[in-house]
């Protein structure tokens, strides 16, 4: 097979440097793009859950949009489109931004079904109590969406992780971009694309075993007290066998 | 921890397996007997390779000599389809045999020789590079520190890190994988020069642009086939070194404004 | 505004318009056929990994993870530099859609598995009690409750891949976003404002991806509606 041949090989582990840089810009993008989208998904989930009409209508255009529009084609203008107005930005910042914006809309919406899945009771019962609107958010309702709202939430970190890879399409210097690069002037497609293969499962796999226990946990069913002592100790099953 | 090293190699193997689907082939000089041949061009280049989006044809100075020389080799009752590559994937789509053969403005190097067969050159160009006038940039040296937009997979990297050595400067890279990306970054800013091919350049330039006066490593063009088709390699050398000799080649190039 | 109609009118000329709609074409082919191939894929790994036996299990879940934790650019790449496509299909487009189909049925599995665990055992059960055998019960009660409580998630994956076709342009395949970028890079004489032409063009992009996709995001919610009332 002449896609892995051995010299192929060596031309790869000669050139491994490049391979850790771009390792470590992709886990550099990963970390702020995601602490952006959990930020931008949680102020956006609640305000799509609000009274207000206007804050609805504000999130949902946000949500729409990014949700219905390619990413790439998102960074494709911060990259080439913005600087037209004179916003240059870099492009390490160009893929925390567009990264993080486009899976905030996603978090959002996991955020906003969280939110109505706690009962109404729990809100009406905080303002009778005389708790502030930002006050239930924050110490009922949002305490007891996370149950359900983690395992997506997870799903779409994995999701994030893959997407950084768009950065290669704009020489974003990334773990993707690397080996393209590289393979594209050593000829050595096959290796490159292995190892990065390996390297994103890498990145990914403990993000994946996560969701999947968070799953578990919260997704059980609350199992009903046992209550056979209880009722033994009323005499509740004796009587009919009198 | 088991589990993740059964899942690794298995990812392993799949991804071989999948890589060996890339080696199966007929025998190589199987080749010579087709009756329909597909072959690599550039759609984005006037003169050399360009596409017509109206007629969808495609139409330029390889196209001619890639027709020429399928009918010399093949036969003249040979069926030759077009098929547009970016610098990036004409070399791949020959190894796994999609494609036939490449005119696509592909410059012949020893270490690309060491992967693909090529004929003798057709044509011969030079890496040139492209600004904005408004840069006020005017020469090789003015590039110093500055980003230079190149193609993935194209030559034009090592000769300008060579230059650059040579010159004391230093550049900056950021890789594309297709000339629309290299010209919209340049006319974003985002690089500060266009540099492949001075033929590949002459279809972008405007106005608004220039070309600097340097030039760099003479780029030889040759038509790339698979290191496994050396009958083929052999039989289409014979065809060009022919054109050469009888005056076509010359002739193509004059129908289409290239005269060196 | 006299710049902007001429910027308009250098972009939407007939030839691009009907290259980038000719683009456009392609990516809705590549999109539908490779969801609906991942559907059937996907429903099959999906089974392997719920009902089947430890190898069918082991392979389904190997895929699955492999697929689910690699990036879609990566196998976009991989499969169109290194794999050969046998003929009728050797077009280029074919790559892609090979590529998004192994990608996607890997996706469509988890969904199609999340399915079958909302459909209550007791069916089963039922089934068994009236004599469906194994694969009838799975095939005429099972997989339709299945489907019926998957279509929002199902429809979310169409929308998905449409917008993941974009990769496509790296491997010169020419889709709606490839043939896009042509017309902005095309060459225009000087008197054009390029800066127009640029947000023109991403408009127009932005607009088409987003009406097509919506439209399919309004068909899950309308259905979801009347699903639940």
């Amino acid at each position: 097979m002449s896609a892995f041949s051995v010299d192929k090989w060596e031309k790869l582990f000669d050139n491994i440097g490049p391979f850790f840089q771009g390792f470590g810009v992709t886990l550099y993008i990963v970390l702020f793009a995601l602490l952006m989208s959990l930020a931008l998904g949680v102020v956006f989930g609640v305000m799509s859950a609000s009274h207000n009409k206007i804050l609805r209508g504000i999130s949902r255009v946000y949500v729409e949009f990014f949700q219905n529009t390619p990413l790439l084609v998102q960074v494709f203008f911060l990259y080439n489109a913005l600087p037209y107005m004179n916003i240059n930005l870099s492009v390490k910042l160009i893929g925390i931004l567009g990264v993080g914006v486009y899976h905030g809309a996603y978090m959002s919406e996991v955020v906003r079904t969280g939110i109505e899945a706690v009962p109404k009771g729990q809100e009406e019962a905080a303002i009778s109590q005389g708790f502030g609107y930002t006050q239930i958010m924050k110490s009922i309702i949002l305490p007891q969406a996370l149950k359900i709202m983690l395992p997506p939430l997870t799903n779409i970190a994995a999701n994030l992780i893959k997407n950084t890879s768009i950065l290669a399409i704009i020489a974003g210097g990334d773990l993707m971009y690397q080996a393209d690069s590289f393979a594209s002037s050593t000829l050595a497609y096959g290796p490159a694309y292995l190892v990065v293969g390996i390297m994103y499962f890498i990145i990914c796999f403990p993000l994946a075993r996560l969701s999947g226990y968070l799953e578990k946990k919260f997704g059980e069913k609350p199992k009903p007290k046992d209550y056979t002592e209880l009722l033994k100790s009323y005499k509740v099953g004796e009587e009919e066998s009198k | 921890m088991r589990k993740k090293k059964v899942q690794i190699s298995l990812l392993l193997a799949f991804v071989s397996f999948t890589a060996a689907l890339a080696g199966c082939g007929n025998s190589p000089d199987d080749i010579l007997n087709k009756k329909e041949v597909k072959v690599g061009v550039k759609n984005d280049i006037p003169n050399f390779g360009l596409m017509n989006i109206d007629t969808r044809e495609f139409e330029g100075f390889e196209i001619d000599v890639a027709k020429e020389v399928c009918k010399k080799v093949f036969g003249d009752d040979v069926k030759v389809e077009f098929e547009a590559v970016t610098a990036k994937t004409r070399g791949p789509l020959l190894e796994t045999g999609e494609l036939d053969m490449d005119a696509a403005t592909f410059t012949i190097t020893d270490e690309r020789k060491e992967t693909y067969n090529f004929s003798q050159p057709y044509y011969t160009d030079h890496v040139k590079l492209m600004v904005k006038k408004s840069s006020g940039i005017d020469d090789f040296m003015g590039l110093d520190g500055k980003t230079i937009g190149v193609s993935q997979s194209a030559t034009t990297e090592e000769s300008l890190k060579e230059a650059a050595k040579e010159a004391g400067i230093t550049l900056n890279f950021s890789e594309f994988s297709s000339y629309p990306e290299i010209k919209a970054a340049l006319d974003s800013g985002r690089v500060d020069c266009f540099s492949v091919d001075g033929s590949i350049l002459s279809g972008y330039l405007n106005d608004s642009l220039k070309l600097l006066p340097d030039e760099f490593s003479p780029q030889e063009y040759g038509i790339a086939m698979a290191k496994r088709n050396t009958k083929l390699a052999k039989e289409v050398d014979n065809v060009i070194s022919d054109m050469k000799e009888n005056g076509e080649l010359d002739k193509l190039m004059e129908k289409w404004g290239l005269n060196q | 505004m006299n710049e902007f109609m001429a910027a308009l009118e250098s972009v939407f000329t007939k030839s691009n318009l009907i290259y980038m709609f000719r683009g456009l074409g392609v990516t809705l082919y590549v999109a539908l056929i490779s969801v609906l191939l991942s559907m059937v894929f996907g429903t099959i790994l999906a089974l392997f990994r719920s009902y089947g036996n430890k190898f069918l299990k082991g392979f389904s879940i190997v895929y699955i993870e492999l697929f689910r934790n690699t990036p879609n650019l990566l196998w976009v790449l991989a499969i169109r530099f290194m794999v050969r496509m046998p003929k009728p299909f050797d077009a280029p487009m074919y790559s892609g859609i090979l590529s998004f189909t192994l990608f996607t049925s890997a996706v469509m599995a988890e969904i199609v598995r999340g399915g079958l665990n909302s459909v209550p055992k007791g069916q089963f059960e039922a089934a068994f009690s009236q004599g469906f055998n194994f694969p009838k019960t799975i095939v005429h009660i099972i997989l339709p409750q299945c489907f019926k409580a998957i279509v929002p998630s199902m429809l979310s994956q169409v929308i998905t891949v449409i917008k993941d076709t974009s990769f496509l342009a790296q491997v010169a395949i020419e889709e709606f976003f490839n043939n896009s970028k042509w017309v902005m890079s095309a060459q225009i004489d000087s008197t054009i404002n390029q800066t127009m032409r640029v947000f023109i063009i991403f408009g127009f992009i932005s607009v088409v991806y987003f009406v097509i996709n919506f439209s399919l995001s309004c068909i899950v919610r309308s259905r979801k509606k009347r699903q639940t009332a």
